[in-house]
């Protein structure tokens, strides 16, 4: 399989960390993927608010470029673009004129453009079980997560036909092989409030204190999330976050790709881990079994 | 063409088979700051209230999470139809309901078009200083900063992919030729 990578804007800034331990991830699973080039912004809601052929050209001319370039598939990691491709390249496909006139637009062919796939759906799919659970390093056994999967790895579940739109289990399964605690719990698939956390952020606070009450609730010690916004919202209003809850707490908010990649083996700083403002190194070193598995094997 | 038809050409989306069942109001996380909720949205498209809907700060609080329409039992998307209302809002020329969430989008599509990508914290700090919110987030920005995780703008150069398309999309969509919905 022919894998491109296109990691976002957000990858680029703000959550880097999360485009390291992407990165990091895959090397040490050893699936290789080039990054796309000439990408531009998926256009997320704002392409779209200008116009319905803008909201479709916009993204649609990346997995045009993805084909182009040969990939089979896109790998994805932010859930925003995610959707703003799927979502696109559904909706030409289901209508033609609608397509010949996105082509004129973009220049490039749509007949068959690269699917987009999220790296989480990927890596939870059965056929990697054995190689990640033979690739363990570390004992994360004790650690108990809830897995936050936001709005868009699901939902809506005609555009996304990944997991279940109202109780996903994919992460908790991917969780699960490195041997960590996903607990079950009710936020699975709310929402964080997405880009409002830059205009309104009291709506955010609001949205994400739903979130951290459900998940200490449950005896979470961290939230594993897999889209840059949930975490930004997640991890940056925590002060705020408090004191609508009316009580201290600190919840390391971590990237799927971080906790697995760490439980491989891999070290905090490749994982972009320091860069949190919740540091969740801590946890993480008070939670971690070092053991050699063959060892603990022979 | 009747409003309800243009919200169709604009979202696929045909707002006669919403039966008002209510679960998209039930489930928005937005609801509670919406004026119309997403059902009144729906209702108010099929009765042609289009200054109610594009006037509506619900279209602008929408953040497209799509809860609405993974739970519609007609396989209506709401958040499509809240979508194609802020682009008939935009093209009527009315100020947004929301006038910080307008001024989001516009510095998100400026920012585009310099470099075909945007540059995270040019549109957070552009927007927070327009809305008056830029001093409250100062103290987030320096710890952003300090973890290397705000990276310098670049130079606008590599937006002439984007500029391409947004010129040739907008050109179609304002010069009134058919979009098919």
């Amino acid at each position: 399989m022919n894998y491109g990578y296109y990691p976002g804007c957000s990858l680029e800034g703000i959550s880097v960390e999360y485009d390291h331990s992407i990165r990091s991830l895959f090397a040490a699973l050893g699936v290789e993927m080039t990054d796309l080039s000439d990408w531009i912004c998926c256009g997320t809601l704002a392409a779209p608010s200008m116009g319905r052929l803008l909201g479709l050209a916009t993204p649609l001319w990346n997995v045009a470029q993805a084909r182009r370039a040969g990939y089979d598939q896109l790998i994805t990691p932010c859930s925003a673009c995610l959707y703003h491709f799927k979502n696109a390249a559904k909706q030409v496909k289901e209508n033609g004129r609608l397509r010949a006139q996105v082509e004129k637009i973009i220049e490039l062919p749509l007949d068959n453009p690269t699917p987009s796939i999220h790296p989480l759906e990927l890596f939870s799919n059965n056929g990697f079980e054995t190689r990640i659970k033979e690739a363990v390093q570390r004992d994360l056994s004790e650690l108990k997560v809830v897995s936050y999967y936001g709005c868009h790895i699901s939902r809506p579940a005609e555009v996304m036909q990944f997991d279940a739109p109202e109780n996903p289990q994919s992460m908790d399964r991917l969780l699960s092989w490195v041997g960590v605690q996903s607990l079950d719990w009710p936020g699975k698939v709310d929402c964080c409030g997405a880009h409002l956390s830059m205009i309104k952020p009291d709506i955010v606070v609001e949205m994400c204190t739903g979130i951290v009450d459900n998940a200490l609730a449950a005896g979470a010690e961290a939230v594993v999330v897999a889209c840059p916004m949930c975490h930004a919202n997640l991890d940056t209003r925590q002060e705020e976050i408090a004191e609508r809850l009316g009580r201290p707490f600190s919840l390391p908010i971590l990237y799927f790709s971080q906790v697995v990649g760490y439980a491989l083996g891999l070290e905090a700083k490749e994982l972009g881990m320091k860069k949190h403002i919740v540091d969740p190194v801590p946890l993480m070193l008070a939670k971690c079994r070092q053991r050699q598995v063959q060892e603990a094997a022979a | 063409m009747a409003f309800r038809q243009q919200i169709e050409a604009i979202s696929g989306q045909n707002a006669n088979l919403c039966y008002q069942c209510s679960k998209c109001s039930a489930g928005c996380p937005m609801a509670a700051w919406m004026d119309l909720k997403p059902a009144q949205i729906m209702h108010s498209i099929r009765l042609g209230r289009e200054e109610a809907v594009l006037n509506s700060k619900s279209i602008w609080l929408c953040v497209g999470c799509e809860t609405c329409s993974a739970r519609c039992p007609q396989q209506v998307e709401p958040a499509a139809a809240m979508t194609a209302a802020r682009a008939l809002a935009l093209q009527n020329g009315i100020q947004p309901g929301v006038k910080e969430i307008g001024l989001y989008y516009n510095g998100f599509i400026s920012n585009m078009r310099l470099n075909g990508k945007i540059h995270d914290a040019s549109v957070a700090g552009i927007t927070q200083l327009l809305t008056g919110q830029l001093k409250d987030n100062l103290p987030l920005a320096w710890k952003l900063l300090v973890r290397g995780r705000v990276k310098p703008p670049p130079l606008p150069l590599g937006g002439g992919n984007f500029r391409r398309i947004y010129k040739r999309a907008m050109e179609k969509e304002r010069g009134g030729e058919e979009v098919i919905g």
